[in-house]
């Protein structure tokens, strides 16, 4: 019934997407494509803007406005949820603890002996790449912002102006030779953020494998007692470490800004109608991606804490009932890319 | 040939080629998968889990060749 009335209303928005685009030509142009890399600053500290750039100073960038507002979202509904706690949940507290719990016991079917030890960091990590991710989803989150002018180099590359868009009549359009700051732009999307996320997250691995092993942690990065095979293999260790920060960074990185400039590319192609799918995946992209990074950090800290000689004895993987798989810790540990 | 030409044909290789590996990772991701599934049915959940992990590892190979080849064909490097 409710199923019907949604496919009703789907169908009819496409073929009013699908007239505007061919009856009316109401569509994008190619200007209207423009995409930055970079976080665009709104404001700058000390500093002027000009274009799209700080001259000098601080710049105060959409990414950072948007991931206070997640912080503050987050804060508030976790101080809401856990406000005066039930022992039997009502209301509010029941999605708090769904959402906690639910990962809660994902990460102990990874790590149950170190669970209490690990869990803070992943979850951190998940919630606010979940959050951040989703609410970037949100249409105008990053469309709607300041007309300024485009830099100089950008006008002088771009077409001098072929065939003025078909939306430059409307209220609010940035015209040609301007480009739009959006307020808010997806904390992923910006490779200052997932940089920092990446960094932090490596660096508490190897705290927690120092806080574990003491400094004979660092022997699996310079192993110079199993002779020249094994020398080999902890240098190799050790470059893998440092790149698990680039791999941590780009991967979340690349595919939420990915995400967008698909969904820009395909609105450009055919607006309304082809964007769709690509948005329902990437609903699901922003999802998995916030678990991968959770997961991830999760299962090399439970690696990292694991001597180098007790590998074979018992891995730090522990399957759904209780049984250890010693192959499944191998298969984790030889894929850190 | 200038430097327009050369951007679309990098960007093009870039994605196209980008494509092959993770392709061919994400078929034996969702094989192995739908085999262990028909084999053991009660360990569905759990395998669907690990499943999307192993998708969404292979996916981001793929996702990196596309961010680069946009920012090549867009010419933001």
């Amino acid at each position: 019934m409710l199923r019907n009335r949604l496919l009703q209303i789907i169908v009819i928005l496409l073929l009013v997407g699908i007239g505007l685009h061919y009856g009316l030509g109401i569509r994008m142009s190619r200007e209207d494509i423009h995409i930055s890399a970079r976080a665009e600053p709104l404001a700058c500290i000390g500093g002027e803007r000009i274009g799209e750039a700080c001259s000098a100073g601080l710049p105060l960038t959409n990414s950072l406005v948007m991931t206070i507002v997640v912080d503050l979202l987050l804060v508030l509904v976790i101080i809401f949820g856990a406000r005066n706690m039930k022992l039997v949940p009502r209301g509010f507290q029941n999605l708090v603890e769904w959402v906690i719990e639910g990962f809660y016991n994902f990460a102990i079917g990874i790590d149950r002996p170190n669970i209490g030890k690990f869990f803070p960091l992943p979850a951190t990590i998940f919630l606010f790449f979940l959050v951040a991710n989703m609410l970037a989803l949100i249409p105008m989150v990053g469309s709607v912002g300041e007309c300024v002018p485009a830099a100089a180099e950008a006008t002088a590359a771009a077409p001098a102006a072929a065939s003025p868009s078909i939306l430059s009549g409307l209220p609010g359009y940035c015209g040609a030779g301007n480009v739009v700051i959006p307020f808010l732009r997806a904390p992923a999307a910006d490779l200052n953020v997932t940089f920092a996320f990446a960094l932090v997250a490596v660096f508490t691995i190897e705290f927690f494998g120092v806080q574990a092993l003491g400094l004979s942690y660092f022997t699996r990065f310079f192993n110079l007692k199993e002779g020249g095979l094994g020398f080999f293999v902890s240098i190799i260790e050790l470059i893998s470490e440092i790149s698990r920060i680039v791999s941590f960074a780009f991967r979340i990185f690349g595919n939420i800004f990915g995400g967008e400039v698909i969904l820009i590319v395909m609105s450009f192609l055919l607006g309304y109608v082809l964007p769709l799918p690509f948005y329902g995946f990437e609903v699901f992209v922003a999802f998995i991606q916030s678990v991968i990074f959770a997961v991830l950090t999760l299962v090399f800290m439970s690696i990292a804490v694991v001597s180098h000689g007790a590998h074979d004895e018992h891995g730090p993987t522990e399957g759904p009932h209780g049984e250890t798989h010693p192959e499944a810790h191998g298969e984790t540990q030889a894929s850190p890319a | 040939m200038d430097v327009d030409a050369a951007r679309l044909i990098g960007m093009a290789l870039a994605i196209g080629l980008g494509a092959i590996g993770p392709g061919a990772g994400i078929g034996i991701v969702f094989s192995g998968a739908v085999q262990a599934m028909g084999r053991n049915p009660e360990a569905e959940g759990l395998i669907r889990t690990y499943m999307f992990l192993g998708f969404a590892l292979a996916e981001a190979l793929f996702i990196f060749a596309l961010v680069f080849g946009i920012m090549i064909g867009f010419g933001i490097i």
